[in-house]
């Protein structure tokens, strides 16, 4: 182990393993067929480093389990934003790093010999001039400097205003400390949080999926691509198989579900001529591609169709332009109207009849009824009938109920009375 | 621009607070210093470094270690960073942080820079439609003053609507301010102000509060939030059996991928995961729980078990009705 190394030089070689260590938490050494043991352990070894607090060991036959005590009442940050934080550099990078951004706190430009010459004397490192040149560049990409041209002469020089100002608004680090954990990219607060030497000690956020933060570099790419309107290809790995594809697309819109865990591209395939939605998980690699021209077209149609959308899918198994569905509840008056509250507020723009006392009709027409079932099974207890024009639909609800019945020993009250 | 980037290491936060150090350090302060922020095995790859001057960012004088660089250091905002911010001025929660004049004063400094996303490229399609009015001018007040008791540990003189229609009046310290993305609402986790010696954890949704007014009355003892929260849960989790068919299990340990829970594999295809919750959260994993039909078999707790079967006996009674 002489020559483990704490940071890494990639993400997305760690992504995979941070999710199944940790979303899954019961995967041992003799799960990871495909890797070797040697990376096993040092990539093991890398998590329990970072993630020394969060950590939990368990015994099992056949080794121990590594899993990640996440509770997220009890969390007053996302432990995984630690992984962000291990990117490898040079003993040349560090140095430059504090001594460039030193030397410019003053606001004044200066050019790379100008900067170079001053390491020497004021701080007494030795630098050769296309190597400082090459780290001010790097950072006038990243922002952190300001890059002119005047005549020949390049110039560089640093601007403090705005961190400054960020210093003196209490306001914002409260903002920060919030959307760190609630909002998108929250890694980016986090960063900002750590710079201004603030800890969240204010907030707590319910059903926020702390695992998507691995998804936050292929999130950006798409982002980026959207922006810019281009088309991009993907490298998607289905979470089931372990084969890659390739698929080009036209990014449209980030759906995220507050349920479900799961967050997904919305694109437009150019070959099939049709809406589909891929998961942020699956998605191992971005590229951008050119521009889209009927982008502005495809957002329209997007809209157009999106009442229609229950969830992620735009076709059923039935292969029908549309389904409606029918569900018919049992709510006492008044003391459980919460119930029909309920369908108002997660019913996502069904309508809802009052067909008779205590009893509800709600009714709406979507792509794909099979996605309603999970939402659907919550109201279990007041299912008074459900009807649906995708036939399959019906029969699983009442298939996987008959066999909830089963397994809970459930009797039919009708065989009762004949007992 | 990169969000895997050198610049936001671990590494470089722990040397940044060690080079903003005024005073001389030991390599003890160092030490101390690693082990506080860095990871576990910083120490082995960062003091070597410093020892042997490969990282040439301190004067040596004897066995003390004086920063290089000015007291003042700060590190200015990446591109990312800015653009961050920019996105941030158009997410409707804002305002209930910044005043008017901070978001235009905040808007004009990033006047040439472009957000990171626009709200309508996200699209929250399970979230509640009854979100909270964060536009509402009571509301932001009310969110304000409950902010400023959190961070002065202040009690607050709070009126409240409760979900059952009673009007409520206590004191209450908030001991947090907590958002619920599914809900889109923010609650208020408080203490309620009463002479006896254990607290109860209250909840309060903050748009049914209709009236807020701070006291000098602070809390003295340090409370322990999450000893309080440990202690409200059962002793006995909730125990699911997984079958793994229909993607089961990548699902379920998505969906309760925020509680505290622990799974361990039984055979080939069955695993068991064990889920820890207090009464607050049992309707709603109760509801989680029943969104996966049969694909779960709830084993235990029996508190648990007994609400599921009544509401599956309570379906099967209802399908027989006329």
């Amino acid at each position: 182990m002489s020559d483990f190394q704490e940071l890494i030089k990639s993400f997305s070689n760690i992504r995979e393993y941070v999710r199944d260590f940790f979303v899954y938490g019961f995967k041992t050494r003799s799960d990871f067929k495909h890797k070797s043991p040697r990376t096993y352990d040092n990539q093991r070894r890398r998590l329990e480093s970072w993630l020394a607090p969060y950590v939990r060991k368990d015994y099992v036959s056949g080794g121990f389990n590594l899993s990640l005590a996440i509770d997220s009442n009890l969390l007053d940050t996302n432990p995984l934003f630690q992984v962000w934080k291990t990117k490898s550099f040079t003993d040349n990078d560090i140095q430059l790093h504090f001594f460039i951004l030193d030397f410019l706190q003053d606001g004044k430009a200066r050019t790379a010999e100008e900067i170079t010459d001053r390491l020497l004397t004021d701080y007494e490192v030795l630098f050769d001039i296309q190597t400082v040149r090459r780290k001010c560049n790097s950072y006038a990409k990243e922002g952190l400097l300001h890059k002119q041209k005047s005549g020949k002469t390049v110039v560089f020089s640093l601007d403090n205003t705005l961190m400054q100002w960020l210093k003196s608004n209490e306001n914002i680090n409260d903002a920060l400390a919030f959307y760190q954990m609630a909002g998108n990219l929250g890694i980016i607060a986090n960063e900002l949080l750590e710079q201004l030497d603030v800890q969240n000690q204010i907030f707590r956020v319910k059903h926020s999926f702390f695992v998507h933060t691995l998804e936050d570099e292929i999130l950006f790419a798409l982002l980026q691509a959207m922006h810019r309107q281009t088309a991009v290809k993907l490298e998607v790995k289905s979470s089931k198989r372990e084969i890659k594809n390739i698929v080009h697309c036209i990014p449209l819109q980030i759906f995220t579900s507050t349920r479900s865990g799961r967050r997904f591209l919305c694109a437009y395939l150019n070959g099939s001529r049709r809406f589909s939605c891929f998961r942020l998980d699956t998605v191992k690699n971005v590229f951008l591609l050119e521009e889209a021209e009927n982008y502005q077209k495809l957002l329209a149609s997007l809209e157009r169709n999106r009442p229609y959308l229950w969830g992620v899918s735009f076709q059923s198994e039935e292969r029908h332009h549309l389904e409606r569905l029918t569900m018919t509840i049992w709510a006492l008056e008044p003391t459980e109207n919460y119930i029909v509250e309920r369908l108002k507020r997660e019913g996502r723009g069904g309508t809802i009849t009052r067909t008779a006392r205590n009893t509800y009709q709600y009714e709406i027409e979507v792509f794909d009824c099979n996605e309603m079932l999970p939402w659907i099974r919550t109201f279990i207890g007041r299912i008074l009938s459900l009807e649906c024009t995708a036939k399959s639909v019906e029969r699983r609800f009442y298939k996987d109920l008959q066999t909830m019945y089963q397994i809970y020993g459930i009797e039919d009250p009708a065989d009762k009375q004949h007992k | 621009m990169e969000i895997f980037s050198e610049i936001y290491s671990c590494y470089y936060r722990v040397l940044r607070h060690l080079l903003s150090s005024q005073n001389p350090l030991t390599i003890k302060d160092i030490y101390n210093r690693i082990c506080q922020e860095g990871f576990e095995e910083s120490l082995l790859s960062i003091i070597p470094k410093l020892e042997n001057g490969t990282w040439n960012l301190f004067k040596k004088e004897g066995q003390l270690y004086l920063s290089k660089l000015s007291p003042f250091f700060t590190t200015p905002l990446t591109d990312l960073e800015k653009s961050y911010l920019k996105a941030l001025l158009s997410d409707p929660r804002i305002g209930l942080f910044l005043e008017p004049t901070q978001s235009e004063a905040l808007n004009d400094m990033l006047a040439h820079v472009p957000p990171l996303w626009q709200q309508e490229q996200f699209c929250c399609y399970d979230r509640f439609a009854d979100g909270d009015p964060y536009g509402d001018e009571t509301y932001r007040r009310n969110f304000r003053l409950l902010l400023a008791a959190q961070k002065n540990r202040l009690y607050a003189d709070i009126d409240y609507n409760s979900p059952k229609g009673n009007r409520v009046h206590h004191y209450y310290v908030p001991i947090r301010l907590e958002y619920s993305l599914k809900n889109d609402k923010f609650r208020v986790l408080a203490l309620e102000h009463h002479h006896q010696k254990r607290r109860k954890l209250e909840i309060l949704n903050i748009d049914r509060i209709t009236n807020v007014q701070l006291t000098e009355k602070t809390l003295s003892p340090s409370v322990d939030i999450n000893s309080i929260i440990r202690n409200s849960y059962y002793k006995e989790p909730l125990k699911l059996r997984i079958i793994n068919k229909r993607n089961a299990l990548e699902r379920a340990m998505l969906h309760f991928a925020n509680y505290e829970k622990n799974t361990v594999k039984i055979d080939e295809n069955t695993y068991e995961c064990l889920i820890y919750y207090n009464q607050n959260m049992q309707t709603e994993l109760l509801i989680e729980v029943m969104s996966f039909g049969p694909m779960l078999t709830v084993i235990g707790n029996e508190r648990f078990l007994e609400s599921l079967k009544g509401r599956l006996k309570k379906q099967r009674v209802l399908y027989h009705l006329p």
